[in-house]
């Protein structure tokens, strides 16, 4: 493993905002790396730079100084098409609000990334059904989310993650919006889905969630500033 | 990109275009509405201009093919005002008939209103007075009975050959060939019925009665000077002849009968067949490109409404088009998102106007007794060309939205 190249890897990594005359540094020099198959939790509060630094590795947003390697490449250099091809192929976004369509069915919403990546429309339904039969949502696929429990919308939204095959979920508060009991059901899925190989990248601020993680970093003042396995790690059953 | 991959975006995006115009759907069917509403101007103003210029056509056509007329007003065209009145005789129509070349026939004429009365009614109606050429140089003929004749004219006869509508007004379904008249308190015999020529630009061309011109000149009130003035002459010429050389040949005749000097202003008008074609094509253009101008404006304001509501709908969807972004959509897929929704949206509106107009054209037909055709090329330019409104209007909320960042996008609620 230690000779595996890392999957993502930050070395001085900044970003820099101008608000109101006076710049702000949101993410003041990190560098880290995160392994093909890991399963991370990253921590901090509101303001400590975690959200921009995960925009960044979402390729969303663009770093102001030093170096960001996903899978080799370095985003910075990236056109903004060529970022738009990278989201789609190699990150899927779990997101706090599920944000799917509304009024579009569940097979829809699972199949839109397929869209841009310019399959035809026969093999988008195919895909975008089969990644909701391993979700368990083989009978819910053309309701819309306003027919759907918020644990069954986030499992959707899972699915849409995963339907490109790509080489990182990257969760962002995914259980902020679901109780405790369904909140634990997700985890224990984002659990499965890390043994079963995929890099798991969860931002959260809430300690008990990222239990479920294998490592958490904690992010104060826009720099990393603990780095450790978690000790009593929480398991799918 | 491959033509197979842009054709079934497209697809994908007339379903998202679908999906998003449902869920405002008053809001979709009013803006779509400002642009049916535009269409259908559009269409309706190119329906009654071509109508005008085909009615026109036909008023020339049913003239004459090959035909000039001689008026009596001094041509003012190429030269000053004149005091002079105008000059036109029997012997001037004589003489061209004599020397022009390539004249068929000639149909001299006095004009007048004439009231025409049965013991039951009275009516009143254009009366021309004719000789036997009329009927060859205008391309008309009888339904019923005969025309007027040179014996007729010869003798003076008091005959009448009623227009189909004169016809109808006076004797309903009866044949009124054989029946006596009253022209302006005279006693007529009917010798005929003109056969239909219909109307052409709101004119009935039926309305009329042909009697012999010598009988018009003792009978009715003409403002006519001379013994023989005359009130207008046709001259057919054969098909073969250039109109522009018979016309060049007719003038110099007439100069030369009333010794017309270098720039003066001659008393008598002459134009071809061919040259009322040039003038009213000229003025019917005119007519439907102010009309189309006028129309196009309310397609413009339908425009607007549609930039209008694909800027709010960008704004309402800002969240949507950061998700799109974050699932893989590139600047230009959600550009063409909105492009394919505005042009969709005014495709909409455009089949809407499309359809009303052509059922407005129908009953416009009926009512005004006007010609109104909407033809295929315009049927459909308008389905083309709003869609290019769409994506004219839709282009800047397209763009804009196209332009958003990702993480903003995605913050906004």
């Amino acid at each position: 493993m230690a000779t595996d190249p890392p999957l993502l890897e930050t070395r001085g990594l900044e970003k820099e905002y101008s608000l109101g005359g006076e710049t702000v540094r949101a993410v003041a020099g990190v560098s880290l790396s995160v392994r093909r198959g890991e399963f991370v939790a990253i921590m901090g509060a509101s303001g400590s730079g975690k959200s921009t630094f995960m925009n960044m590795i979402g390729a969303l947003d663009l770093p102001t100084r030093g170096q960001l390697l996903l899978d080799g490449t370095d985003l910075a250099s990236l056109s903004s098409d060529a970022l738009a091809a990278i989201r789609n192929r190699k990150i899927g976004f779990v997101f706090q609000q599920f944000n799917l369509l509304a009024r579009t069915s569940a097979v829809d919403n699972v199949a839109t990334p397929l869209i841009y990546a310019g399959l035809p429309a026969a093999e988008r339904r195919a895909r975008a059904a089969a990644k909701l039969g391993a979700m368990g949502l083989g009978d819910r696929m053309d309701h819309t989310p306003a027919k759907l429990s918020g644990g069954q919308q986030q499992r959707v939204a899972i699915a849409r993650a995963l339907v490109t095959e790509p080489l990182m979920l990257l969760a962002d508060e995914p259980t902020g919006a679901l109780d405790t009991a369904t909140s634990e059901e997700i985890m224990k899925l984002f659990g499965q889905l890390n043994d079963d190989g995929i890099t798991v990248v969860l931002v959260t601020h809430e300690p008990d969630i990222a239990q479920y993680a294998a490592r958490r970093i904690l992010f104060r003042d826009g720099r990393v500033v603990e780095d450790q396995p978690v000790n009593d790690r929480r398991r799918a059953a | 990109m491959s033509l197979r991959r842009t054709l079934s975006g497209g697809l994908v995006n007339v379903g998202i275009a679908l999906t998003a115009l449902r869920t405002n759907l008053m809001r979709s069917i009013l803006t779509a509405l400002g642009v049916m509403i535009g269409v259908l101007a559009v269409i309706l103003a190119t329906a009654v201009g071509s109508g005008a210029q085909v009615s026109v056509e036909n008023t020339i056509a049913q003239l004459g093919s090959n035909m000039a007329l001689v008026f009596p007003q001094p041509d003012t065209e190429n030269g000053g005002p004149s005091r002079d009145t105008g000059k036109l005789t029997e012997r001037d129509a004589r003489a061209i008939e004599r020397s022009v070349p390539g004249v068929t026939a000639i149909a001299p004429q006095l004009r007048a209103s004439i009231q025409l009365s049965i013991p039951a009614r009275r009516i009143s109606t254009g009366g021309i007075g004719v000789t036997d050429g009329y009927g060859t140089v205008t391309n008309t003929d009888v339904e019923l009975g005969r025309m007027v004749t040179s014996a007729d004219v010869q003798a003076a006869a008091r005959v009448i050959v009623l227009g189909p509508t004169v016809a109808t007004k006076l004797f309903g379904d009866l044949d009124p060939v054989g029946q006596s008249i009253r022209v302006d308190k005279v006693p007529f015999r009917v010798v005929g019925v003109l056969a239909a020529k219909g109307s052409s630009l709101g004119t009935d061309n039926d309305d009329v009665a042909l009697v012999p011109i010598s009988t018009a000149r003792q009978r009715f009130a003409t403002d006519l000077k001379g013994p023989d003035d005359l009130a207008m002459l046709f001259v057919g010429f054969d098909p073969a002849v250039a109109l522009e050389d018979a016309k060049a040949d007719l003038v110099r005749l007439l100069r030369d009968r009333y010794s017309v000097g270098r720039g003066d202003v001659q008393p008598f008008t002459v134009r071809t067949t061919e040259e009322f074609q040039e003038q009213s094509a000229t003025v019917t253009g005119v007519f439907q490109a102010v009309l189309v101008a006028i129309a196009s404006i309310s397609l413009l304001v339908g425009g607007i409404g549609i930039m209008n509501i694909m800027l709010v709908s960008v704004t309402e969807r800002t969240r949507e088009i950061g998700l799109r972004m974050a699932l893989g959509a590139r600047r230009r897929d959600i550009r063409n998102q909105f492009l394919v929704e505005a042009a969709v949206l005014c495709t909409i509106g455009g089949m809407l106007g499309l359809i009303l107009a052509v059922v407005a054209a129908r009953i416009f037909e009926r009512a005004a007794e006007f010609p109104a055709p909407v033809g295929l090329p315009v049927a459909v330019g308008s389905i083309l060309f709003s869609a290019l409104i769409g994506l004219a209007f839709g282009g800047y909320p397209a763009v804009r939205a196209s332009r958003l960042s990702p993480i903003e996008a995605l913050r906004s609620e």
